[in-house]
């Protein structure tokens, strides 16, 4: 039997239904401002998982992607403060900044092997905060940090919906995007990379240029995200670089499927949802540790994440069946 | 800036403690990578439990904190044994990106669990040596700086000669040269690997005890800035290299302090990861470290 989601058709119509239930979600529930907010922060999380996960195509890992977030949203708030042009410009100059710097440490990185590479990035949003408390105090507000125009004046009627759907718009925008790329023969060469460098490098693609892009295009989306996030709160803080930031796609990613766009997009969703539902319950560090204990549970028994699980379930449904 | 040998010796003096901290975490990560070719990333996290290890004991004990190794090392031992069991044996060779995630959400569950029992305010004790300074050659050096020193060149005794002398020892350094030669020699390599993470794990747990009894402030989310000390380290001296995180951690905290010297102490952080930048521009395998595989 194959799966019900192989065919091209049945795939669009699960994605525009996708898109579908993310635009009537709100009014479903008669725009109760907190899951709004609950929303816009996952759709925004949506985008920075992504972007996260576009670098596991080339078989990279960063566990330090604050950095980029932070820049981004950094960038952008001064930039937006000081020149009063919208964010939603200005957040493309932040993802450029975060590109920049992406570039810097990719040049240094993509060289070197996966471990090399977690360790770096592991310091590096933890530096870029020492960096930003201390030598930067005087533009970053040190650890007050400095405040960012809002996305949407809260002036204009229903300002928070407006913000969502356009941030669903951006959302939709950027996964099409790398959707775009990954079928394209830069695609092809990344999967190359990933399964076999030496071969890859015999058919005459270039790793280092390949790794190179994909770690740019990750550190420009993940900066347009924090640049989002920040303009939505309004504020921007140096603990926006704490590892936690870090961490966040990479759980995301990995419990929704690494290595496959609706991978980030489910494990975000699953995520927050658990999060938020073991908050209303008044779980507060204990919520860190069911994370934690899911994060290595899925890791060990279910490697392709949560997509995989309808995939699971029917083998062993079958093998069931087979036996009685 | 007044320069001068008793400057020098001074800086170098605080470099060799600090170095001390930082070499049995680099080792520790390097004896597991050896062996299991794995980086633990929640080495930092270890670091902080045998630091809230000797915390409790001396709360409840009131026994003098260097005693204490004897608490948190065998305490560490048990759950590096435990860790690896649970966490690393079943997705061993599944792929270096599941080998590194794994450690994420390990240091997730061992911060909160810490947060959990110990809250997360900041904690500080005192040695009961911490007014004593010695005088060597003009350069003064409180006592507990030289306990710490000499404590971690009697551990590296200890750790030399159960490398070099003890068949488990060796049997350890076969695995980590050349796994499935010590298999077909009869060696078994899983209970290597659980070995060589508790001993890996004890050592940070020892590092834990030290890091408290110098004075130093901890709270259960303070293990990652000393982790990526380890890092650095780690990739100066090689991955795997045991000698080479000696050397690379004596550099490191040298050059840690020669910089807070110079630069102030705003940079003592920072100047971890130019360090880092610096070696891996130079050389991306580190500078003992053998070429890539």
């Amino acid at each position: 039997m194959k799966s019900l989601l192989d065919s091209p058709r049945n795939r669009m119509y699960a994605i525009i239904a996708c898109l579908l239930m993310a635009l009537v979600l709100p009014i479903l529930f008669g725009l109760n401002l907190y899951i709004l907010t609950v929303l816009i922060l996952m759709v925004i999380f949506i985008i920075y998982a992504s972007s996260w996960n576009f670098l596991t195509y080339t078989g990279q890992g960063s566990l330090g992607h604050a950095a980029f977030f932070g820049l981004g949203g950094y960038i952008s708030a001064m930039v937006a403060s000081a020149s009063g042009i919208s964010p939603y410009i200005t957040m493309l100059v932040g993802g450029g900044a975060a590109a920049l710097v992406g570039l810097f440490i990719g040049v240094i990185c993509v060289r070197l092997k996966e471990w090399f590479l977690a360790m770096v990035t592991f310091g590096f949003a933890i530096i870029i905060q020492t960096l930003m408390v201390s030598q930067f105090a005087g533009v970053t507000g040190g650890w007050d940090g400095i405040a960012a125009p809002r996305l949407i004046s809260s002036a204009v009627p229903n300002y928070l919906l407006v913000e969502y759907y356009s941030i669903v718009l951006i959302a939709a925008l950027v996964v099409l995007l790398f959707w775009l790329i990954l079928r394209s023969r830069i695609g092809l060469a990344f999967a190359a990379i990933r399964e076999n460098e030496t071969e890859a490098r015999a058919a005459g693609i270039d790793p280092v240029r390949y790794r190179l892009f994909a770690f740019v295009v990750s550190a420009y989306f993940s900066g347009v995200a924090g640049a989002l996030e920040i303009h939505h709160l309004g504020y921007i803080t140096p603990e926006i670089f704490s590892v936690d930031i870090s961490f966040w796609p990479i759980i995301y990613s990995i419990s929704g499927g690494l290595g496959t766009l609706a991978g980030p997009i489910v494990g975000t969703i699953v995520i927050t949802v658990l999060w938020d539902g073991l908050q209303t319950l008044g779980i507060t560090y204990a919520r860190f540790i069911i994370i934690g204990l899911l994060l290595v549970l899925i890791i060990i028994f279910l490697p392709k994440g949560l997509i995989s699980l309808p995939d699971r379930i029917r083998k062993y449904l079958e093998g069931r069946q087979k036996t009685s | 800036m007044a320069g001068g040998i008793d400057v020098i010796l001074q800086v170098l003096i605080w470099g060799l403690y600090a170095g001390c901290i930082y070499i049995l975490l680099a080792i520790g990560l390097n004896l597991i990578f050896g062996v299991m070719k794995v980086v633990n990333f929640a080495h930092g996290e270890l670091l902080m439990l045998g630091a809230y290890i000797t915390f409790t004991f001396y709360a409840l004990s009131g026994f003098n904190p260097y005693v204490l190794l004897a608490a948190s090392v065998p305490t560490l031992i048990l759950a590096g044994v435990i860790i690896e069991r649970l966490c690393f044996r079943p997705i061993l060779g599944t792929g270096k990106l599941n080998e590194i995630f794994i450690s994420i959400g390990l240091i997730y569950i061992i911060q909160n669990a810490a947060a959990l029992i110990w809250t997360d305010e900041w904690r500080i004790i005192h040695s009961p040596y911490e007014k004593i300074t010695l005088s060597i050659f003009g350069v003064n050096m409180p006592l507990d700086y030289l306990i710490i020193i000499i404590t971690t060149i009697l551990i590296l005794i200890v750790l030399y000669l159960f490398l070099r002398k003890t068949r488990l020892g060796k049997a350890m350094r076969a695995t980590s040269q050349n796994r499935k030669g010590a298999m077909l020699m009869g060696i078994n390599v899983e209970r290597m690997d659980m070995l060589s993470f508790g001993i890996g794990a004890g050592l940070a747990g020892a590092a834990g005890t030290l890091w408290v009894v110098s004075g130093q402030v901890f709270n259960p989310y303070m293990g990652s800035i000393p982790a990526i000390k380890a890092f650095a380290i780690v990739i100066i001296g090689g991955l795997g290299s045991i000698p080479g995180a000696i050397i690379g951690g004596l550099i490191y905290g040298i050059a840690e302090n020669f910089a807070i010297f110079t630069l102030g102490g705003a940079w003592k952080d920072a100047v971890s990861f130019i360090i880092l930048i610096l070696v891996l521009i130079i050389r991306p395998t580190g500078i003992f470290g053998e070429s890539a595989e």
